[in-house]
């Protein structure tokens, strides 16, 4: 008792004392209050116990926290210590947040660690005590004792940033050799310190390389501080929001620095390509909108539907769309999930890796505001090129006579004649569509604000941004409307973290995010089809308005008598389409702390909710389109005529698209425990269940109309001994509603170990060299249900369409009746598709600055439904049988290598790698007996193509007679020769071999630096891939052929500038030329699947470069910032690759919307 | 403390509900296929589902009959419609993707055949259907079964039959199914068509809802035609075949020769038309005198042998296909005939018959135009001009080929042509037809480049009267259900099979004169005796093989069976190896129009006479052997 007296009088003085002083812990009741002295005295009592037994030893803490709250860890302190803290809140504000970690030290050495000068905060122990008191901040003071200030101080001031110009709050800032000389920086990162002249100022901060400066008189020292690569990814995000150490991983988790994936695009799934490694990405399309980067993370396994990754943002899954809305300032992490131990707790939906962001949330103290503005010129990387109009009509007749003599020539040579010396573009027209559509560049604008902040009971993070993306497409001025893609997205975003009591606190999330899109009718890539589809000497785009017809309100469109032909100008400015998406997030999180029942217990509930919706509306006129006639070759006069008079209007018609509603419902429960027992015994646990619903408003049949479900428990349990040696046990426990009941639920458990090596005692003399050494290895099943075909619902049931086509009978066929027809045979065995997945990695850290990562892996899937290829036809099924026999397997390495320093005068270099390789193999795959080795599928990769041999072209018709048959429709000499690979005197089916590299990359990699000096900073980014094939579209660039694929519009394909340089032609019989013989019909010999038009997909690209300045800090103040910088970069700037005719990174859709370059300049203010 | 004692509750609630519940998403009314025999209205459904499979006697896509012969070709590059068989004419069959694939293709009797299986296995648990209806349907599944397993025989020879259909769950072994013995599938297919005639309707009587629907008449009908196909050369005595054979050695084809095979079909053919006259069918005569208008006989001869075919439910047919009308090929049929609108889109006029064709049809006297001693055979491509005899089949004063003179009604019926008369269409009075002028710059030249005739001739014959030309691209066509089968063609196979079994006779000339009398043809005999160099000729039974042959491809033409007949006597390999020609479409004058051009060389290998099975089926069933030759 009278230790409790003696406390509380201490208390009493100090608050006389202090006057200003309150007894804080935390926000505490007085209860807490009582009960911690309670504590405080059973310690005691416990202390004088083991001082009895003789063993005397202080208290010993252990702590280890990063960006920890810093009341969080005095809790944890006092906790450990038994001793009381007493402070003002106020002056803890300066060091909200703290990193440390010690190991079995006396509180002094924690206080130490925690408050030298440095933090600007002191601290007197007095009888279990802890008194804290401020150093005034952004003053002279030290906390020098007199005797050891030396005559010649001088006075430090400065700003610290990290290298992309944001101030860095709470950095220690002390002088060489005399650690209690030292402060922090505060909250706009700036600090003020008297040292004396010569010695060195060290500033340091965890997660960042440590810098050192002379002091030689400067008054001003700003500093750019540089992450440390060893300490890159500190703490690495893992699944359901829990937390390891990157030192303590023992899955397979990379986690990327949300700025690396900033880049001039509102579509972050275009930034994935290269950054991380162990994901294969790369980019089809640049048409805003349909920009979409295809991503899977270590390559494709599964030949059913899902391969791609799982995408979560703050737990929640979500499609590609949302993740490529994202705005990279709002990311707090982004994490990748690759073995089978760090998406275990996703169990079945975890199946093909998972990708893992969370979004910032807000920290306590007053509002800070960022804002950036970015503002771009996009333009095509590279354009095809199309031959001229001349050479066009040329050719299409020769094309026309090679083929048959008998043939029409669909042009006279004086056509070709007028049409060279281009006498009337009119009546003679050589339109070039491409120019006529398109505008060279396009220019794009982006907006970002968010302020984040907060008191001790509420913080919140708001965010808001706009984009607005264009496309090349013109506008016609005699529309009133804008037919051009414009796509403006918004997203709205607010995460705020209430503290309801002590121990529970509450976060809601609510995000909404928006596209409105107006473009033309057919979309954009359809217009750069169009235009490789269109004639460019059959008429104009438009003809002139005659000023005797200038009462006409409509644009009269070229066209001609024997078509229609489709004009692509017309399709383009005939109308516009709208869609808009919403997407709209509640999510309610709660987290209570169970610490009150036994320590490291906490619970964790989180609803959400979320819609989606759509709709598209298009509005359109019919063109009215003119031919001409009647031409005057004296005068060059001619008429036009209108042609589709009955069909053409002049106002607006509408059409509504379609309008799609879906709702997600998803709830989440986890109970977790995480802590150390004596010191080198760490111990945690994790159990999670999960319930998720789907619902879509317009499934389009019952089946899918009914609600999507999932549900699992799962848990996970970590063993960690003193830092060296690592243990892991996690299972997933799934159940899906696909399945037939006896089997729908599926257990997969996954284990895992690590050594850090370089943890040992007798590693010791080596750590300066090598920092960091550490060997990983984990193992583990993984399910999956999205098996099959999405709309295969329920495997277990038949499905019938009980509205299938029928008959109809009757003297005058009116009565009719639909039939019926199974589009899925019942099979209660089908169950969940498997994988083996391991995971062996190594960890290297050189010199504290180079680290590197290297991880094998190697993955069994199994049971994968495919179809019972055995089945013949004869057996008149009308849907195959399918059956959970498939195996394949993977493997690949993912490698990255982080290397960063910085030199004494400001300046710091990062230089970053990494590199992917993951291929796939058939191991089981359902095919008939070949006799063939070549046929089988068996230990190819997923996305191996199989094809012909093209040898080379045929020389005459003889050849053609006395070659192996080709069962292709007609050929003649010019035309493909195929090899006969099984010499059985036909080409066929079982010709076909292996071609090329899969279509999906096996090697994607990626490599950049950046530096700073100064205000400057650079930096560049490489990105390629390899062994990747492709095949140019045969039937699309067929020239002249009718291929746009619809009955009601003739068609002529253009001619690309490179077959017109390069063809077989009677005259010029080149057996190697790119192009075969001309013809004006499709030659479906040639368009076979073959090696004559597959080309390598590999390139290297300069994907990125950017320049950047920061507003010296004095400046930047004079404007009321906190912050300044500018920055211009640019991506896509140059590639190299084998092919030229388009770039290469489209690959096989090259015809389509061109992948963009751009130009961006922007601006990042922090206020 | 509260929030925490409230959260216990609420945690373990939302652990409890992870019971299997969650997961059963699936209501009790889901679609199966239980649902399909529930009640009568649905079984109906399935029966309808049944017929679904029957072939588009009518398509020009994907009825080999029309376009991978030789009675119809196009122009090239052709664009008008989908027409992949012309590809098979064109000899570029194959095996990687064989065309018009109804093995393994888009459209499988073989799923019709397990159709019909499970409806007749099915129907008896129809609560609410009586006895008499269960047994109709199920004939009428065997009939659709039986035509199935005849149309893949047709195509492919032997074939596997499929009596009863193997579980879903059959083994790798169990589901490799075997071709079987030619004479087999013909004796499955007879014994199919005779169990089902026993309870079929020998007519319809509710014709308002069920015409088109399997009968008696159909069934006997198609047995007669069955068993002529299995007595003709190409499965009869064929020594081609020889050797052919399964895996297992079992031999596919019978090369001995028997003449019964023809007397049992002479006698299916008699019990057929037997049967058909007692349902009161008989040769369609066109019924004189519309409107105002008195036509002349020469019109209505060649009117009822047009409206034999495109007469809705007219009394010579005797199985019309309802699911199969025809109306593209009606379009592609008709050339651009008003001279005011030759821009009209839907009068395609795509469809040419090569000159073959049009040399094929007889003289006005009834005889092969190069066996009339009064007819100019050589003299038959110079110009002639057209006078006021030729009223009613030319143009008065047009000058055209010698070849479109003094031919038979049939000729002037089936074929359109430079110089030709087009009566119907609006053009009610026969004073007064549409002309057909085709020479280059007149109305139906080819004004477009994806609307002409390349040879110069139109089947007028598939052309209903009663469609009009409007103005813009107005074409209103009136549909008919495509004859499968017609009483006249009935009555040749019969004279055939007579004259196969017995020689000439005189129920032989007997039915053959009936379809020549109706073609406003003298008798055979007659005709013969008075016109032609051999006036012998048909009292062999070579040469009235001959006149029986040719009589049937004159009266049938464009109806889809002389790509069969062809193949069924053996004489695809000679008639498919003639080139196809055409006028010189492009020319101005007569003198340059009439010129013979040839636009392709045809080449038929004894292989063609049956399609290939595709690779890949092949190789999925090892057991299956490809058909000869591929």
């Amino acid at each position: 008792m009278n230790q409790i007296t003696k406390i509380h009088e201490n208390q009493n003085k100090i608050m006389h004392n202090a006057g200003k002083y309150h007894c804080v812990l935390h926000t505490v009741p007085i209860k807490l209050l009582v009960m911690t002295n309670l504590t405080i005295f059973f310690l005691t009592l416990g202390c004088l116990q083991l001082a009895m037994g003789g063993t005397a030893n202080g208290q010993q803490i252990t702590i280890d926290a990063r960006n920890t709250d810093i009341e969080t860890v005095l809790a944890m302190v006092e906790k450990q210590s038994g001793y009381t803290f007493f402070y003002k809140k106020k002056d803890l504000q300066r060091a909200r947040s703290v990193n440390i970690r010690i190991k079995n030290a006396p509180i002094e050495d924690v206080l130490n660690k925690l408050f030298t000068a440095d933090r600007g905060i002191t601290y007197h122990i007095q009888d279990k005590v802890v008194m804290l008191k401020a150093v005034p901040p952004l003053s002279r003071h030290t906390t020098l004792p007199p005797a050891q200030v030396m005559r010649q101080d001088i006075e430090v001031r400065g700003l610290v940033t990290d290298s992309t110009g944001q101030p860095l709050t709470g950095v220690s800032v002390t002088v060489k050799d005399k650690s209690t000389v030292g402060t922090a920086t505060d909250n706009n990162g700036r600090y003020i310190l008297t040292v004396p002249n010569g010695s060195t100022v060290v500033f340091s901060m965890m997660g960042f390389e440590p810098q050192e400066f002379q002091i030689d008189r400067q008054q001003v020292i700003n500093v750019v501080l540089v992450e440390s690569a060893s300490a890159l990814d500190d703490v690495v995000v893992t699944a359901f929001g829990g937390r390891v150490k990157r030192t303590d991983m023992i899955g397979s988790i990379t986690s990327v620095t949300p700025k690396d994936l900033k880049v001039p695009s509102s579509n972050l799934t275009t930034a994935l390509a290269g950054r991380v490694a162990g994901m294969i990405a790369y980019q089809r399309s640049g048409e805003p909108g349909q920009d979409n980067a295809d991503f899977f993370i270590r390559g494709v396994t599964s030949f059913g539907y899902k391969v791609d990754p799982l995408i979560l943002i703050d737990n929640i899954e979500v499609t590609a769309t949302e993740l490529a809305r994202i705005q990279v300032d709002d990311i707090a992490n982004f994490s990748i999930m690759k073995d089978a131990t760090a998406t275990a707790l996703y169990g079945a939906r975890g199946a093909n890796g998972v990708i893992l962001i969370t979004t910032k949330q807000g920290a306590e103290g007053p509002a800070k505001i960022n804002f950036r503005v970015e503002n771009s010129i996009s333009m095509p990387t590279t354009n095809i090129r199309l031959a001229d109009p001349v050479t066009y009509m040329e050719l299409h007749n020769e094309a026309v006579r090679t083929r048959d003599p008998l043939g029409d020539q669909p042009y006279p040579q004086e056509k070709i004649d007028r049409t060279r010396e281009g006498v009337d573009p009119y009546y003679y027209p050589a339109t070039d569509w491409r120019d006529a559509l398109f505008k060279r560049y396009t220019m794009n604008q982006r907006y970002n604000l968010n302020i984040s902040g907060g008191g001790n009971v509420a913080r919140y993070y708001v965010a808001g941004a706009m984009t607005n993306d264009h496309g090349v497409l013109k506008v016609d001025q005699r529309n009133n409307f804008n037919n051009n893609i414009r796509l403006t997205s918004y997203n709205l975003r607010s995460n705020v973290n209430v503290n309801v009591t002590k121990s529970t606190e509450m976060i809601i999330r609510m995000n909404g995010n928006f596209d409105d899109y107006t473009g033309p009718i057919a979309g954009g890539r359809q217009m750069y089809n169009m235009v490789m589809q269109a004639n460019p000497v059959k008429f104009p785009p438009y003809y002139p308005t005659p000023p005797e017809q200038s009462y006409l309100k409509h644009i009269q469109f070229g066209n001609h008598a024997e078509g229609p032909y489709r004009n692509p100008y017309a399709e383009m400015v005939k109308g516009y389409r709208d869609y808009s998406r919403s997407y709209v997030l509640a999510q309610l999180e709660l987290k209570q702390d169970f610490s009150f029942l036994t320590e490291g217990l906490a619970f964790r509930a989180l609803m959400n909710t979320n819609r989606t919706s759509y709709f598209d509306v298009s509005r359109s006129y019919n063109p009215f389109y003119y031919g001409s006639h009647s031409y005057n070759r004296r005068t060059g006069e001619f008429e036009t005529e209108i042609l589709n008079e009955n069909e053409g209007t002049e106002y607006l018609d509408y059409e509504e698209g379609p309008k799609e509603v879906s709702s997600v419902f998803y709830l989440e429960s986890a109970l977790s425990y995480n802590r150390t027992f004596r010191e080198k015994h760490g111990l945690s646990g994790m159990l999670v269940y999960i319930m998720q619903q789907r619902l879509s408003a317009n499934a389009g049949s019952l089946q899918l109309s009914l609600p999507y479900r999932n549900m699992g428990l799962s848990g996970r349990t970590t063993y960690a001994f003193d830092n060296r040696y690592f243990a892991e046990f996690n299972f997933g426990y799934n159940g899906s509603e696909r399945f037939d009941a006896s089997h729908r639920f599926g257990f997969f458990p996954s284990a895992g170990l690590a050594w850090s090596i370089s943890n040992e005692k007798f590693f010791e003399p080596v750590k300066s060299v090598v920092s960091n050494l550490r060997l990983r290895g984990t193992y583990g099943l993984v399910g999956n249900d999205a098996i099959g075909r999405p709309e295969d619902r329920f495997f277990y049931l038949s499905n019938v369409n009980m509205e299938a086509t029928g008959a109809v009978f009757g003297r005058d066929n009116e009565y009719s009746r639909t039939g019926v027809m199974v589009t899925r045979y019942a099979n209660p065995h089908i169950t969940w598709e498997n994988a083996k997945k391991t995971n062996l990695a190594l960890e290297v850290g050189l010199f504290n600055k180079l680290q590197l990562q290297a991880d094998y892996f190697t993955e069994h899937r199994y049971n994968i439904l495919m179809a019972r290829d055995f089945i013949p036809s004869t057996m008149g099924l009308t849907a195959s049988v399918r059956a959970n026999v498939g195996e394949a397997s993977a493997r690949g390495i993912d490698l990255s290598a982080d290397y960063s320093d910085h030199f004494g005068n400001g300046s710091w270099i990062q230089g970053r790698a990494n590199f992917t390789y993951a291929t796939s193999a058939y191991k089981v795959f359902e095919e008939p007996e070949y006799n063939e080795w070549w046929a089988s599928r068996l230990g190819y990769s997923i996305n191996q193509e199989w094809g012909y041999i093209a040898e080379r072209l045929f020389v005459d018709d003889y050849e053609v007679a006395n070659s192996p048959r080709q069962n292709f429709g007609e050929y003649m000499a010019g035309d493909i020769k195929y090899r006969d690979v099984n010499r059985d005197g036909q080409i066929s089916e079982l010709d076909m071999v292996p071609i090329g590299y899969p279509t999906v990359p096996e090697v994607v990699y990626g490599f950049g630096m950046s530096a700073g000096i100064k205000n400057f900073d650079f930096s560049v980014f490489f990105q390629g891939l390899a062994r990747e094939s492709f095949r140019i579209g045969v039937a699309e660039t067929s020239p002249f052929i009718d291929n746009d694929g619809d009955a009601a519009f003739l068609s002529n394909n253009a001619l690309l500038q490179a077959y017109a340089d390069n063809h077989w032609s009677e005259s010029n019989r080149n057996l190697y030329a790119l192009w075969p013989r001309l013809s004006p019909t499709r030659v479906e010999n040639n368009i076979q699947r073959s090696t004559w038009f597959q080309r390598d997909g590999s390139f290297l690209r300069l994907k990125q470069a950017e320049v950047g300045y920061t507003l010296p800090a004095v400046w930047a103040e004079r404007l009321w910032m906190k912050s300044l910088r500018v920055y211009a970069n640019g991506t896509n700037l140059l590639s190299w690759s084998k092919f030229k005719l388009w770039d290469v990174e489209m690959a096989s859709n090259g015809l389509g919307y061109p992948v963009q370059r751009v130009f961006n300049l922007g601006l990042f203010i922090q206020l | 403390m509260k929030l925490n004692k409230m959260i216990y509750p609420l945690a373990l609630t939302i652990v409890l509900t992870a019971c299997d519940k969650y997961l059963n998403v699936v209501p009790d009314n889901v679609a199966t296929i239980d649902n399909a025999f529930s009640m009568r209205n649905t079984a109906e459904k399935y029966l309808f589902t049944c017929y679904r499979y029957l072939p588009s006697h009518a398509s020009l896509t994907s009825n080999p009959a029309h376009t991978a012969g030789d009675e119809y070709w196009f122009y090239t590059p052709f664009i008008g419609f989908d027409a992949p068989g012309w590809q098979i004419a064109r000899s570029n069959q194959g095996v990687v993707e064989p065309i018009l694939n109804y093995w393994d293709g888009q459209s499988q009797p073989f799923q019709g055949i397990r159709d019909c299986n499970i409806l007749m296995e099915n129907i008896g648990r129809v609560p609410d259907m009586d006895e008499v209806e269960k047994k109709r349907w199920i004939a009428e599944a065997k009939f659709l079964k039986a035509y199935y397993h005849f149309w893949l025989l047709r195509m492919y020879g032997p074939i596997p039959l499929i009596r009863e259909n193997l579980p879903i769950s059959a083994g790798v072994e169990e589901v490799k199914v075997t071709r079987e013995p030619i004479d087999d599938g013909f004796a499955y297919i007879v014994q199919l068509l005779d169990e089902a005639a026993a309870d079929l309707p020998p007519s319809i009587e509710d014709e308002q809802n069920e015409l088109g629907r399997i009968t008696r008449t159909i069934a006997l009908s198609t047995k007669a035609l069955v068993l002529s196909t299995a007595a003709s050369p190409l499965f009869n005595g064929n020594t081609e075949y020889v050797g052919y054979a399964n895996t297992d050695g079992q031999l596919l084809f019978n090369s001995e020769y028997s003449v019964e095979k023809w007397r049992v079909a002479a006698e299916a053919c008699h019990e057929a038309i037997n049967l058909c006259h007692e349902m009161g069918l008989s040769l369609h005569r066109f019924s004189e005198g519309i409107g105002q208008f008195q036509l002349s006989p020469e019109t209505v001869t060649q009117m009822s042998i047009r409206e034999a075919v495109t007469e809705r439910w007219n009394p010579e047919i005797i199985w019309g296909n309802t699911n199969s009308t025809a109306v593209a090929i009606q379009r592609e049929a008709t050339p651009p005939l008003d001279p005011a609108n030759v821009s009209n889109q839907n009068t395609k006029g795509n469809l040419a018959p090569p000159i073959k064709i049009a040399e094929q049809f007889y003289s006005i006297h009834g005889v092969p135009i190069n066996e009339d001693k009064t007819y100019d055979y050589a003299g038959r491509y110079n110009l002639r001009e057209a006078t006021a005899d030729d009223k009613y089949r030319l143009q008065e004063g047009y000058t055209t080929a010698g070849l479109h003179f003094d031919r038979e009604p049939r000729f002037y019926a089936s074929l359109a042509f430079d110089g030709a008369l087009w009566y119907g269409q609006g053009r009610r009075d026969d004073n007064d037809p549409w002309t057909v002028r085709s020479r280059l710059g007149q109305p139906q030249s080819k004004v477009s480049s994806n609307r002409y005739s390349i040879t110069g001739y139109w089947p007028k014959k598939l052309v209903n009267y009663q469609n009009t030309i409007g103005t813009g691209n107005t074409y209103t066509i009136r549909y008919y259900p495509f004859p499968v089968m017609r009483l006249a063609d009935l009555y040749l196979l019969y004279a055939e099979c007579l004259n196969e079994y017995s020689g000439p006779g005189e129920d032989t000339y007997a039915f053959l004169d009936k379809v020549r009398e109706r073609a406003g043809l003298p008798p055979v005999l007659e005709a013969w005796k008075q016109y032609a160099r051999d006036p012998e000729k048909p009292t062999s039974q070579n040469g009235l093989r001959n006149i029986i042959q040719q009589e049937r491809l004159n009266e049938l033409a464009f109806e889809g069976h002389r790509f069969w007949d062809l193949r069924r006597w053996k004489r695809a390999h000679i008639e498919l190896n003639q080139p196809i020609t055409g006028w010189d479409i492009d020319q101005e004058a007569p003198e340059n129009y009439y010129r013979v051009r040839t636009l392709f060389n045809q080449s038929f290998l004894m292989r063609d006479y049956f399609w290939p099975i595709s690779e890949s089926s092949l190789i999925r069933n090892r057991k299956l052997v490809q058909s000869p030759g591929w």
